[in-house]
């Protein structure tokens, strides 16, 4: 009894591409999208707001005026800070050394935390003018935005002096800094539209 | 039934007027009205753009992947 046997021809396994996108940088995108949604929410609050302010005056009487030129030097620190993050993210990409990655790193969350200590020394030189969540419409606005905003930086530096942290260990991967770059573009390509919405 | 329907159906075609309690569609002032509008369109197309940008530059990514993949494979 010969048994009937069926040779099939060899086929090599397809090559797996790889993937497009890491998952940890696909989750941050998708987070990130859900922020820019929020922060849309905000601004479309605001704008309606103010465009049905009782007689069109904005800002209401008896509150103070934000303080715009006192913020331009936040913002620049703000925006430098995302350019040198570029540039760590970029070198990091490039396998470049982890020594200068960790100093631009470092420069970026100090510029980031200058960025936050300043808009907390504005924010008490307006609550002692006056301006507080329950003063106005305008209060309540103002520190429900920028508060979320300052919100948001508040966890970007922590997550930033984490990945200096992870590459002064040479420690971190680059899936990892792409993720905490993602997050740190987002605070600060969206402070400038809040800038100009809420304070001009 | 039939023509009961048609004149319930006659009746709301023709009863209501226009809902000014829509505030996208009417407001006293011109400015808050191009405000709803304005916002309106904005937190309507703002996920639309997200969603199709984020597919046009991962689909850009693949096929630019893909070529270096069969490039390297015509090489080997």
């Amino acid at each position: 009894m010969t048994a009937n046997t069926t040779v099939l021809p060899f086929r090599p396994r397809p090559r797996r591409s790889e993937r497009a996108i890491s998952n940890g940088v696909l989750g941050m995108i998708l987070f990130v999208f859900v922020e820019i949604m929020l922060f849309a929410g905000f601004i479309s609050a605001f704008v309606i707001i103010r465009a049905r302010a009782v007689g069109s005056v904005w800002p209401p009487p008896n509150q103070p005026r934000l303080p715009f030129e006192q913020t331009a030097v936040n913002t620049s620190a703000l925006l430098a800070s995302g350019i040198l993050l570029l540039a760590a993210h970029r070198m990091h990409l490039k396998d470049r050394s982890p020594r200068a990655v960790g100093a631009l790193l470092a420069l970026a969350t100090l510029l980031g935390s200058a960025f936050v200590f300043l808009q907390g020394v504005e924010w008490a030189a307006l609550i002692g003018e006056g301006l507080t969540m329950t003063s106005s419409t305008y209060g309540s606005l103002f520190y429900t935005i920028i508060g979320a905003h300052a919100a948001h930086a508040v966890i970007a530096i922590g997550v930033l002096a984490w990945a200096w942290v992870r590459v002064a260990k040479s420690n971190l991967s680059r899936e990892a800094i792409s993720s905490v770059a993602i997050f740190w573009y987002f605070v600060v390509l969206v402070w400038p539209f809040l800038y100009f919405q809420v304070y001009l | 039934m039939k023509i009961t329907l048609a004149l319930a159906l006659l009746v709301l075609a023709t009863l209501p007027e226009a809902a000014f309690a829509c505030p996208v569609c009417f407001d006293r002032d011109d400015e808050a009205r191009i405000a709803f509008l304005a916002t309106t369109g904005l937190l309507t197309l703002l996920p639309l753009g997200l969603v199709a940008g984020f597919g046009v530059w991962l689909r850009r990514r693949a096929r630019a992947e893909e070529d270096d993949t069969n490039s390297e494979a015509a090489l080997d």
